[in-house]
């Protein structure tokens, strides 16, 4: 089954900074409107974007490191998202707010194994 | 012995061998790379034919043993490793780097005799993923021509490196992609594809004046012609995709460019069986995953097969061959496609054979070898999918080329055999530019079905597909196969080693190791009377990023920023 940790509201403030379909940047010149959406869905994300490198949701490791029980701290988490790391993961500083990146890093942190 | 002054500044000193061996040189034109003459490597593919072959000799079954380092040199800031074919003119190699850097070298020594380091949007670059590795340079008219990460494709002069033109052709602040692929020169234009597979943009194919930077026309992969925008439903095209990031090739009998395209987004479809009414993208979604052909004075499009219709495994049609042959009288042209499905054509792409190169394959049961239907497709539904989809979304085979040897009539290729597990998840449509990808699923590289995963390197029957010998590796190897008359075969494998076969019966002959993976080009030329086989080393990007956590072994403390360009001769 699918976990349905990644669909959360967004709070207002960052609603207002950013007008995305899983994670439209914001600074984007878009060639067609994003749809007006009020929910970030950081599964979602991690099916269109995330999950290339960081397998199965995130619940495993792939191209970079298992999400999932992560001993890694929020800080470090944060700063890895804003700025990336040369060759290995894209810089998302521009692209999320820090309330999304905030959510991302909930994400992670209630990652549990899939059942069955 | 003359003096010059770099661009970089510092002065260099070029042999008399070259000097000589310049004075000799006549300018790069579609003639000269059509007739692929056997001291140089003119085009990415070797020359139009794509045969990556060479018909030197000097290095051979018989001597290959005594074959030795006899220079190397150092790009720097090989980030995500040296992907790039090394290209080759009256004994002065050129190649490229990671962020586009440019080298010309005396081929035989090794000297640097110019480099060039573009200026690029570095911040633009730091959001990317399928970056900042630059596949190769293309020759003509005097010019070395090579596309960069933030959209730009630069004409250099040959003999300094001295920019002569500068062209954006893409918004890739806007788009997030750029150029990474090399492009190809021929009449008088440098034809170069988009990064596309996985973003909201429409995969431009751009053909730009040789002689100026102009741009001469642009073909759009995604919804490019009426016809094709009527496959894709519900305004799909918007989700976009496409793109042609590998170079194609020229065929001058009929004035056209040959041309792969990538796949659509997202890569992976929830629409079942009804996807040509349902799921994110309804219809066909021309002309994505399919081989075009372009007049190359128009960039019209005169004919296209379409290898997968409505693909939905992400095995899109991006691989740069186009094997020219003629068997029994007819002019035929052979593609791989992602998938390990390997498509024979007539000339106007009219379809001639289909025939397979790996074991492991299921997302179809087969493509008909007649009319290319692909029989017992698998479209998923959201969900996770039962039974493990093979092969892998890194391809039954790579992006690097195979090579055609014309004296054995064998087609040297590599093959790859690995699974992934996936879960379908049905996304919200990405129309405008989003934060990177649209893969539209959740996956795990897994192995096949009862077996371990393993690459191999088979001598087939180009058109029938015919197997003459197999060598296995424990893991896939990713880079491009050389093949020579010297009746040898070269494979620079996944964990540094470079082998030499036999062409004739597959038996290894001599091996090397380079120090890391190889997932780049392998070239050979002459310089001054002398065989040198060049190759470039470096691991690094989509496929290999999988290699340290699928295998361990070697590949845990092999690094993903390094590389070199590593040239043999005999001692």
């Amino acid at each position: 089954m699918k976990s349905n940790l990644g669909t959360m509201t967004l709070l207002p403030a960052a609603a207002l900074a950013v007008s995305l379909a899983c994670g439209v940047p914001v600074h984007a010149q878009s060639a067609t409107p994003a749809p007006d959406q009020e929910t970030f869905d950081v599964g979602q994300l991690f099916a269109t974007t995330c999950g290339w490198c960081h397998s199965d949701g995130g619940r495993a490791a792939g191209k970079g490191p298992q999400l999932m029980n992560t001993t890694r701290d929020d800080a470090y988490l944060r700063s890895r998202i804003k700025s990336g790391k040369s060759g290995a993961m894209p810089a998302f500083g521009e692209t999320f707010s820090d309330a999304q990146i905030d959510q991302i890093i909930t994400y992670i942190r209630q990652l549990k194994p899939r059942e069955g | 012995m003359r003096k010059q002054w770099l661009n970089s500044g510092l002065p260099v000193l070029v042999g008399a061998t070259l000097a000589a061996s310049a004075a000799l040189a006549q300018a790069v034109d579609t003639a000269r790379i059509e007739a692929a003459g056997q001291n140089d490597w003119l085009t990415y593919h070797g020359s139009y034919k794509s045969y990556h072959y060479s018909p030197l000799a000097q290095i051979n079954a018989n001597n290959v043993g005594n074959l030795g380092v006899a220079w190397m040199h150092i790009p720097g800031r090989s980030t995500r490793g040296l992907q790039s074919m090394p290209l080759v003119a009256d004994g002065v190699l050129y190649y490229s780097g990671s962020y586009s850097r440019v080298f010309a070298l005396n081929g035989a020594t090794g000297e640097v005799i110019w480099s060039f380091f573009p200026e690029l949007d570095e911040a633009l670059i730091s959001r990317q993923t399928h970056s900042p590795y630059n596949r190769g340079v293309a020759l003509g008219e005097g010019k070395v021509f090579v596309g960069t990460m933030d959209g730009r494709l630069i004409g250099l002069d040959a003999k300094t490196g001295k920019v002569l033109w500068d062209t954006k052709l893409i918004d890739s602040q806007k788009l997030t992609v750029g150029f990474t692929g090399a492009p190809l020169y021929a009449k008088g234009s440098v034809i170069i594809g988009a990064q596309g597979g996985e973003w909201p943009g429409r995969g431009p194919i751009f053909a730009v004046d040789a002689a100026t930077g102009k741009k001469k026309w642009e073909f759009l992969t995604v919804a490019g012609t009426d016809e094709a925008m009527k496959t894709w439903g519900s305004d799909s095209w918007r989700t976009g995709g496409g793109g042609g990031w590998m170079p194609g090739t020229y065929d001058s009998e009929t004035n056209t460019i040959l041309w792969g395209t990538a796949n659509p987004a997202p890569l992976y479809d929830w629409s079942g069986t009804d996807y040509k009414t349902q799921g994110a993208r309804p219809g066909d979604n021309l002309y994505t995953s399919s081989v075009i052909g372009l007049d190359i004075d128009s960039g019209k499009l005169k004919f296209y097969h379409q290898e997968l219709p409505h693909d939905a495994w992400d095995f899109d049609s991006a691989v740069g061959e186009f094997v020219m042959l003629e068997r029994d009288g007819q002019k035929l042209v052979v593609h791989p496609n992602k998938s390990g499905y390997i498509f024979v054509y007539d000339r106007n792409l009219g379809l001639k054979n289909v025939w397979r190169i790996t074991e492991n394959s299921n997302f179809v049961k087969n493509i008909d070898p007649k009319t290319g239907e692909l029989v017992g497709r698998r479209d998923f539904k959201a969900g996770k999918v039962d039974e493990p989809l093979c092969p892998h979304i890194s391809g039954g085979v790579s992006f690097n080329a195979g090579s055609y040897n014309p004296k054995t009539g064998l087609y040297y290729k590599l093959g790859q055999e690995w699974c992934m597990t996936l879960e379908v998840m049905k996304t919200t449509p990405v129309t405008a530019p989003q934060a990177q990808l649209n893969i539209g699923a959740d996956f795990k590289i897994a192995p096949p079905p009862g077996g371990e995963i393993y690459g191999h390197l088979d001598a087939r029957d180009p058109v029938t597909g015919a197997k003459k010998w197999e060598v296995r590796f424990p893991e896939p190897p990713l880079a491009s196969v050389l093949s020579t008359a010297g009746n040898l075969v070269f494979v620079p494998d996944s964990r540094g080693i470079i082998h030499a076969y036999d062409a004739e019966s597959g038996t290894e002959l001599w091996n090397h190791n380079n120090g890391t993976g190889h997932q780049g080009g392998i070239v050979s030329y002459s310089a001054g009377g002398k065989q040198y086989i060049a190759v470039t080393a470096g691991f690094g990007g989509m496929a290999s990023d999988d290699y340290a956590p699928t295998f361990g072994g070697v590949y845990k403390s092999m690094p993903r920023d390094d590389g070199a360009l590593i040239v043999y001769s005999l001692k």
